[in-house]
């Protein structure tokens, strides 16, 4: 592989959209900044726009008024491009399925690469899928110990 | 609520009020809104607007002004038929009272004469299907409406 | 039709009508019709903001129709993702109303834990709002600082409840299960730990020269524009208004416990930042006190699945500030209409009000000084009213541009 490709996985850039979600996986992807999960150390970055990002982490039921932004936001995106649907309403609408106003999952809207599920999922489990997303989780780069805490942590709770 | 400050209320504006566990509720006709809503708030106690409630009755649209007052709420009832749901707007007495009217309007298709807000929607997509009911009407149906904005 | 632009079908009504206290402002031309949805459209001239036009719906999905088609249980799992931050309220608000229209009791104890559990709820909203008040200015160190504190409450919540958000914690007459064991010297600790923190952030915000640059006499309102435009929670406080539905209208624990109302007369986002602080600290003094003067007793009763025929209202005082529910039952198992007024419906317009006279540097501290529970920050529209130009701009461009404004050594 090329070497930008090498150093995209290494460190993904993403670019976090709130599509009418109510702020739960928002918090929790936020928290995975912070100091107890730390998800920078792993090469993970927030960036402001789409036009620099590597994955696009979505959370949210996508409403009328939404959709369109996120579509936008997708089309701004340079390839090659991964797109995250964070948490049980960007899976399938989460608690508000069949509302009038959203939309049942946004892979109705834009392709989607990786689910997270959860309501909200923990910020472990945001890490490690977005990680697993990349390929990187699996790997034996990562030190054993911190491997178990992001996978332990993820699949026990 | 004091009898007397009930009685006053109830006499100038041709009210009746009735005891409703922690809120007193002074029901006027749609006409007087505005006049209701002033004599509340020059009571200096009562100024705090909380929100204002719409519910469709059937045939008609029911609104509830909730004023606090610290100790309990005021909640002044109007009402407007289905078939014409237009009612004078407050916002001149109660400048608060702007997005509650919106949302009404939004939601249930009262139109608010007088509102700064007529003619823009506060909450619903501007693509919100003409034709379909408002969402909080009784005869709204969820389904046709995703159908009709093309969310599926 | 007449030529006043309070006339729908005049003339001078035509494009974007703006709503200002003190008189109706036609700006045109203007088209409204955008090709994306703008959250604020900010109307400049020169520098200064001169009014500013919210557009929300952008989290409207639809919830108070969704009620209508579920259980009195299966509603407070749809409420409490009304907002991650103030799930809780949002919970408790609607359970509390429903509980006005049965005859029963809810038990002492639940009463004590449901306080518990909604003070918690405060200090972590507070300590969160904190955090980005430290993201937004550019102090990515406080942010980290006050998000890492606030895992200590996600832990009391995960370890008290089984979730760090949504707690789905309460049910009608009660709470779903009691405290666990042993939670009460890690209580305590947490608490006192918190208070301590709360004295460390209290002396940062009042004296790091950039924050307090940036805060001090920034969006000031008074008791005027409180008592015209009606906000609630701090945003009311900080006006020197001493009103707080806890005090006021007593619900759960606060008849026995009561809550000292915190105010400030500044009315700017600097006294805003020492409110909530201060909140902080009142609201571990009451977890405290709960924990040590829970009484015994069972948590919740048996009660049958039907609401009894009613209306009913009712408010707390979530972290935000009032929070209002209506709840219309006709005797079945489903609510035949819930009504929400959330906090920050409430706080809008104020908060447009906060803006005006200021500069586009200062937008992303007013905003999320008023503490708004929507992403309202993700896409803000410009509108140069001399030139009339119009463009939008992110929430992050917004955010760097008011880091570089208020750079030390820079001309303000």
């Amino acid at each position: 592989m090329g070497l930008l490709s090498w150093s995209r996985k290494k460190s993904p850039w993403i670019f976090h959209v709130n599509a009418a979600s109510c702020n739960g996986c928002d918090i929790e992807l936020v928290a995975s900044l912070t100091p107890r999960f730390d998800v920078e150390r792993l090469g993970v970055q927030l960036v402001p726009s789409p036009r620099h990002a590597d994955v696009l982490v979505v959370t949210g039921t996508a409403n009328a008024l939404m959709r369109e932004r996120l579509k936008t936001i997708y089309e701004q995106m340079p390839e090659p491009k991964y797109v995250v649907a964070v948490g049980a309403c960007a899976l399938g609408g989460g608690v508000y399925q069949e509302c009038y106003n959203v939309t049942n999952g946004i892979d109705k809207v834009i392709p989607v690469d990786l689910y997270i599920p959860g309501c909200p999922p923990r910020p472990e489990a945001i890490m490690y899928g977005i990680l697993k997303l990349l390929g990187i989780a699996p790997e034996k780069e990562l030190e054993p110990a911190l491997e178990e805490e992001i996978v332990g942590a993820g699949a026990s709770k | 609520m004091e009898p007397e400050r009930v009685s006053r209320l109830t006499t100038a504006l041709e009210a009746t009020a009735t005891q409703q566990r922690n809120s007193t509720l002074l029901a006027v006709k749609p006409e007087r809104i505005i006049e209701a809503c002033k004599m509340v708030v020059e009571d200096r106690e009562f100024y705090h607007l909380t929100t204002i409630t719409a519910i469709d009755e059937g045939q008609v649209i029911s609104l509830f002004y909730h004023f606090w007052r610290g100790t309990e709420f005021l909640t002044v009832k109007t009402a407007v038929p289905k078939s014409d749901p237009r009612l004078q707007s407050v916002t001149e007495a109660l400048p608060a009272a702007l997005f509650y009217e919106a949302e009404i309007a939004d939601l249930l298709g009262v139109v608010f004469v007088g509102s700064p807000m007529t003619g823009r929607k506060l909450l619903l997509p501007d693509n919100y299907p003409t034709d379909a009911p408002p969402p909080l009407r009784k005869e709204s149906n969820p389904a046709q409406i995703r159908k009709m904005m093309g969310l599926d | 039709m007449t030529d006043s632009p309070l006339d729908p079908k005049s003339e001078a009504s035509a494009g974007l009508m703006q709503y200002s206290p003190e008189n109706l402002v036609p700006f045109g031309p203007v088209h409204p019709s955008l090709k994306e949805p703008e959250y604020f459209k900010l109307y400049l001239e020169g520098e200064k903001i001169v009014q500013v036009v919210p557009r929300i719906g952008y989290v409207h999905r639809g919830i108070e129709r969704a009620a209508q088609d579920r259980t009195w249980v299966q509603n407070i799992y749809l409420f409490e993702r009304i907002c991650g931050i103030c799930s809780f309220a949002h919970s408790m608000a609607y359970t509390q109303t429903a509980e006005r229209l049965t005859a029963f009791e809810v038990p002492r104890r639940a009463r004590y834990i449901r306080l518990i559990i909604a003070e918690l709820e405060r200090i972590h909203s507070h300590l969160l709002w904190l955090g980005l008040v430290g993201y937004w200015t550019g102090f990515d160190t406080l942010f980290m600082w006050v998000w890492k504190d606030r895992e200590h409450i996600l832990d009391l919540f995960e370890t008290i409840t089984g979730n760090r958000v949504h707690k789905s914690f309460i049910t009608i007459s009660g709470v779903r299960n009691d405290l666990p064991e042993n939670i009460i010297e890690p209580l305590k600790k947490e608490m006192k730990y918190l208070t301590g923190r709360v004295d460390y952030y209290s002396d940062l915000v009042s004296t790091e020269e950039t924050l307090v640059a940036r805060t001090r006499g920034v969006g000031r309102i008074d008791q005027d524009v409180a008592r015209r435009l009606c906000p609630v929670g701090p945003l009311l406080r900080c006006t020197g208004i001493a009103r707080d539905i806890r005090k006021e209208d007593p619900y759960a624990a606060y008849d026995e416990l009561v809550p000292d109302v915190k105010t400030s007369n500044q009315g700017d986002i600097a006294s805003l930042l020492l409110l909530r602080l201060e909140e902080i600290r009142e609201s571990c003094r009451l977890v405290t006190d709960a924990i040590e003067k829970i009484p015994a007793g069972n948590v919740k009763l048996a009660v049958p699945r039907v609401i009894p025929a009613g209306d009913s209202v009712g408010h707390i005082e979530a972290p935000r500030g009032e929070l209002f529910y209506f709840v219309r039952s006709a005797g079945g198992m489903k609510p035949e209409r819930v009504k929400i007024r959330t906090c920050t419906m409430a706080n809008i317009l104020t908060a447009t009000e906060m803006l005006k006279g200021h500069t586009l540097a200062d937008v992303p501290v007013v905003l999320t000084g008023m503490d708004p529970c929507f992403g309202c920050m993700d896409r803000i529209a410009v509108v140069d009213v001399a030139k009339g130009k119009e463009w939008s701009v992110r929430g992050e461009e917004l955010r760097l541009h008011g880091i570089n404004w208020y750079k030390p050594g820079r001309q303000t």
